[in-house]
């Protein structure tokens, strides 16, 4: 063993950063692994968080550039982690990085070579809300704020046409480098701790509720991205089709949940919050959230709730899920449910957001395989069942935390991932 | 030495460069008349923060030989670390230095340009005002103890005992019982809680005080000062050094004898979640009072949770995995829960919930309901009258903190929730640390758990723990505390009231307040207090202020 206290940490969400925060500050070296060209993971796609309603940029953006700026943190990202051997206290790791084409050290993230690439992309970070060009950040507040090229598109780097030099030259400081190539890692790591996060519930799966059909129907990450001031819009609440604004909003709960087969513990707190903010730029929009049941899984998320419920959002319950139902009608939408009585009743509106169910991410079959760890029947990591009470999963000396385990919120996010480096820790100690 | 003050101005990319005029800025700074016998650097900067940057920086302090430096950049909370880490490379003290907030406070707020630009100005000359003022100060090492002690032998407890004893570390766990094991005792498998307590038992490293709790804390991380005192006999007292505290005294059931619909204590027939899963573990079984087992019998949730205004998470679970049992010792017992809303927060729930469901179990949601005896009128949420009459009624009543939070939270110094429950010092992404530095809460003294999530969470203070508190390594205490100058002390001992560390005691030979530095946090409560006015907290001075303030409100 080169380093006997190395660990991998797998993800950059705020699981994964917090980790390696504690592990850097416990004198260990730490390969943080991210597959996205910048680190911070699925909050910062939100403007806002509950119940407090405070900047999630301000929270994460600290973290995110003490992770930076760590020099026992090395940051690998637009890297996904491909096969792991060894024992506990000796994995053998190889992490494939795929190239950036520009470099981290001379760019200073000033943006010039955006406007000038000729290639227009939809952002899929922005829920496809917006454009990108080939050259990009995912959003403005990226960290590292430094872009990167998407070599399949790139006219340069997919050879459409050699001669397009245009981001190189507007480059003041010679960052832009197409000579970069993929790279092999190969790192030796003492412990593992795998926090990738949730994808969400494809809500087109669901031909009911009009996704895809009707521009006023969103889903409930496309609403944060529209809320956001660094998102699309800068916050400012348009409606796709019309660039009016809603007058009325109806939040469907539960989107995808009998699908997946469990609640995702996050949206009830999500949709109050988004009620709250639309009631907060449009006094006068009529806001409806129907749900089927209300988890609030923190001491706190009761009175965010109620207070939502009296001062911004009427609250409808539907008895049968998979009776919903949205249409067109007289130029807005019709959402149609069965409620307490199990009568059907319909409400129009401009906007409908469905609050899609957490789902384990895109990367985690591929993922699990390499590292050769369980998952449960519903596709996230599992805990190993005869430790209870850990976050240790079915391969000694690998660790979970966060939503790749199951749905939950930040703070249950945070405590596995500290939970996590007890584990290594201790396993370092023995 | 003459002084040579650099003034770096950020442009933050085109975040403060578009927004305010940074040339003016820099041309209305040099020639400030009342900096005219100063030497200045004025330089800008793309993005100060940046390697590239802090080498700037770096490179500027040592080739310009400066003595005090102000940057012009971003919110001390993002970069005020980034510039002290870099005057820390170099000569100069980074005590000598002063971040200016010319974006939050400017360039993101003032739409003119022209206004964003003068206020920066402003702001920009208050710093410069401030650093001439500004003393060199010098962080101390302090030796710290790695020692944990542990409030409350519950499963957290316990759970948090076994990860932090080691060979470098010992654990005291009390618990005001006499025995370990809470309240999870009465609601698992047994054998998780009795695994626990043997395993505690054989650990070398953890020493157990039952009958036990606190008495008096003094100290800060790293170095506290313990002394326990005997339930039965509170001359009985041991004194103890940790350098952390867990506290893990768990909850208490909301009691429904405080709502009028809930006249429980009348029948034998109605039982709380807790009565029942103390039944359950005695006698492996649940009867009713007479022994015999119950052919219907009705749950209701939510007890109390409007009264206590939060939900507890845990209940519907708990009350599920009664009703399961209950079908399946026998498959025709008649079960109705009466339910709020049900919350399913962990991924197996909805799985259980559906199976449940499967064996004919009703739910009916309920808006407003009264228990008399056994049988249960309820109102349901279409306003439908009901009536239930089972053999058994099994109440879940909200999950409350325990009645020894209050005095505990003072005597630890910590805050408490509106709840009722401990307070994080930041619920979302420091979840099991308290507000005073070095004390950690886990499991349902932090809100309601379950024995997962009480689990985790000592596991989480563990890694807290073993990040923060490493065996041999010195911590560092704070350096802006504050200082008593002796000649101007009365001995009043105002500030002795004041201080909420803790952290000043009395010397009578001399007459005179002293800070602990090392207790000392700098909050400044005994500086405003004085009377004397011989107080004052290092980095903010009165005179520093001044000079500062009376520039910016200018």
């Amino acid at each position: 063993m080169d380093n006997p206290e190395n660990v991998l940490i797998i993800g950059s969400g705020v699981a994964g950063m917090e980790a390696s925060l504690m592990l850097s500050k416990a004198g260990k070296k730490v390969y943080l692994v991210e597959n996205l060209p910048i680190i911070g993971g699925k909050i910062i796609k939100n403007e806002e968080s509950f119940p407090n309603m405070d900047c999630s940029t301000c929270l994460v953006a600290p973290i995110q550039q003490e992770i930076l700026q760590d020099a026992n943190i090395e940051v690998l990202t637009l890297s996904t982690v491909e096969k792991v051997t060894g024992k506990p206290g000796d994995f053998k790791v190889i992490v494939r990085k795929k190239a950036r084409y520009v470099s981290l050290e001379a760019c200073l993230g000033c943006g010039m070579c955006y406007p000038v690439c000729p290639v227009v992309l939809k952002n899929e970070w922005e829920e496809n809300l917006m454009d990108k060009k080939a050259i990009y950040v995912p959003c403005s507040g990226s960290l590292p704020n430094v872009p990167a090229i998407d070599a399949s598109q790139c006219l340069h780097l997919n050879g459409k046409d050699k001669s397009c030099n245009k981001c190189v030259e507007a480059c003041m400081f010679g960052a832009v480098d197409f000579s970069q190539k993929d790279e092999e890692i190969k790192v030796n790591v003492t412990g593992i701790i795998v926090a990738t996060g949730f994808d969400l519930f494809n809500v087109q799966e669901l031909q009911n509720l009009g996704y895809g059909k009707y521009p006023g129907v969103y889903t409930a990450f496309e609403f944060e991205r529209l809320f956001a001031s660094n998102g699309p819009t800068e916050g400012k609440l348009f409606l796709r089709d019309t660039e009016k604004t809603p007058d009325s909003v109806a939040i469907v709960h539960c989107v995808g949940r009998d699908e997946v087969g469990y609640c995702s513990n996050i949206c009830c707190m999500s949709s109050s919050k988004h009620a709250r903010f639309i009631k907060h730029n449009l006094h006068d929009a009529k806001i409806y959230n129907i749900y089927s049941d209300i988890c609030l899984s923190d001491k706190s998320y009761q009175k965010f709730f109620d207070e939502t419920k009296s001062h911004d959002s009427e609250f409808i319950f539907q008895s049968d899920r998979k009776k919903m139902n949205i249409t067109k009608k007289d130029g807005k939408l019709e959402v149609s449910y069965f409620n307490g009585k199990e009568t059907k009743e319909s409400i129009l509106v401009d906007m409908v957001i469905l609050a899609n169910a957490l789902r384990p991410s895109d990367t985690i079959e591929e993922l699990s395989k390499a590292l050769e760890i369980k998952r449960d029947s519903f596709g996230f990591i599992e805990i190993e069942p005869s430790k209870i009470g850990s976050v240790d999963t079915s391969r000694p000396g690998i660790f979970v935390a966060g939503c790749a385990e199951g749905p939950k919120d930040v703070q249950g996010s945070v405590i596995q991932s500290e939970a996590a480096v007890a584990g290594i820790l201790s396993m370092l100690d023995q | 030495m003459s002084e040579k003050i650099g003034i770096y101005v950020c442009e933050c990319g085109p975040n403060i460069a578009d927004k305010v005029d940074i040339e003016n800025i820099m041309d209305e700074i040099s020639k400030l008349e009342d900096f005219k016998n100063k030497e200045l650097v004025v330089k800008k900067h793309k993005l100060l923060c940046s390697n590239e940057g802090k080498e700037f920086l770096e490179k500027e302090i040592n080739e310009n030989k400066l003595t005090h430096l102000v940057c012009a950049a971003c919110s001390p909370r993002d970069h005020d670390t980034t510039f002290i880490n870099v005057c820390k490379k170099t000569h100069l003290n980074p005590y000598l230095y002063r971040i200016v907030n010319i974006r939050e406070h400017c360039a993101w707020i003032i739409p003119d340009k022209d206004e964003a630009t003068k206020k920066a100005i402003q702001y920009i000359h208050a710093g410069m005002n401030r650093v001439l003022y500004q003393d060199s100060l010098f962080e101390k090492e302090l030796d710290s103890n790695p020692d944990v002690l542990v409030i409350g032998g519950g499963i957290a407890g316990m759970e948090a005992a076994l990860n932090l004893a080691g060979k470098q570390r010992r654990v005291f766990l009390i618990d005001k019982e006499e025995t370990l094991g809470g309240k999870a005792a009465f609601l698992t498998e047994q054998n998780i809680v009795q695994q626990k307590i043997s395993d505690i038992q054989k650990n070398n490293n953890i020493k157990v005080f039952t009958k036990t709790v606190l008495d008096k804390l003094i100290g800060f991380m790293g170095n506290f000062e313990i002394v326990l005192k005997s339930t039965e006999n509170p001359d009985e007292t041991t004194e103890l050094l940790a350098g952390a505290l867990v506290v893990a005294i768990g909850y208490e059931l909301f009691n429904s004898k405080k709502l009028s619909e809930f006249n429980y204590e009348d029948n034998d027939d109605v039982i709380n979640s807790l009565e029942l899963g103390r039944m359950f573990s005695e006698n492996k079984k649940i009867t009713l009072k007479n022994g015999k087992e119950p052919k219907s019998v009705t749950l209701v949730h939510c007890v109390g949770r409007e009264k206590v205004g939060f939900c507890s998470k845990i209940c519907c679970n708990y009350m599920l995995r009664i009703s399961n049992y209950l079908k399946e010792q026998s498959s025709n017992i008649k079960i109705t829960h009466l339910i709020k809303y049900l919350n399913l927060p962990y991924k197996e729930d909805q799985n259980y919930y559906d199976k449940i469901k499967e064996k004919g179990v009703e739910f009916i949601r309920y808006s407003d309901l009264s228990v008399k005896g056994t049988k249960v009128e309820y109102t349901d949420i279409n306003d439908k009258k009901g009536k239930l009459e089972s053999e058994l009624v099994i109440l879940a009543p909200a999950m409350i903190a325990s009645k020894d939070s209050e005095e505990l939270a003072e005597m630890l110094n910590i805050d408490l929730h509106e709840t009722g429950y401990f307070q994080e010092i930041h619920q979302k992404i420091n979840p099991v640390s308290s507000t005073t530095d070095g004390i950690f809460i886990i499991g349902s003294a932090r809100g309601p758990a379950n024995i997962v999530d009480a689990m985790q969470q000592a596991k989480a203070a563990t890694g807290k723990i073993f990040t923060q508190l490493i065996p041999g390594e010195k911590i560092i205490p704070e350096v802006m505390v504050s200082e008593i100058l002796e000649a101007y002390c009365t001995g009043c001992q105002t500030c002795l009231n004041v201080c909420s560390y803790d952290a000043i005691y009395f010397d009578d030979e001399r007459g005179i307040s002293v800070v602990n530095e090392a207790v000392c946090r700098g909050c400044g409560n005994c500086v405003g207090s004085c009377p004397s006015g011989s107080i004052r907290t290092k980095h903010f001075t009165n005179p520093q202020l001044y000079q500062e303030v009376k520039e910016a409100i200018r």
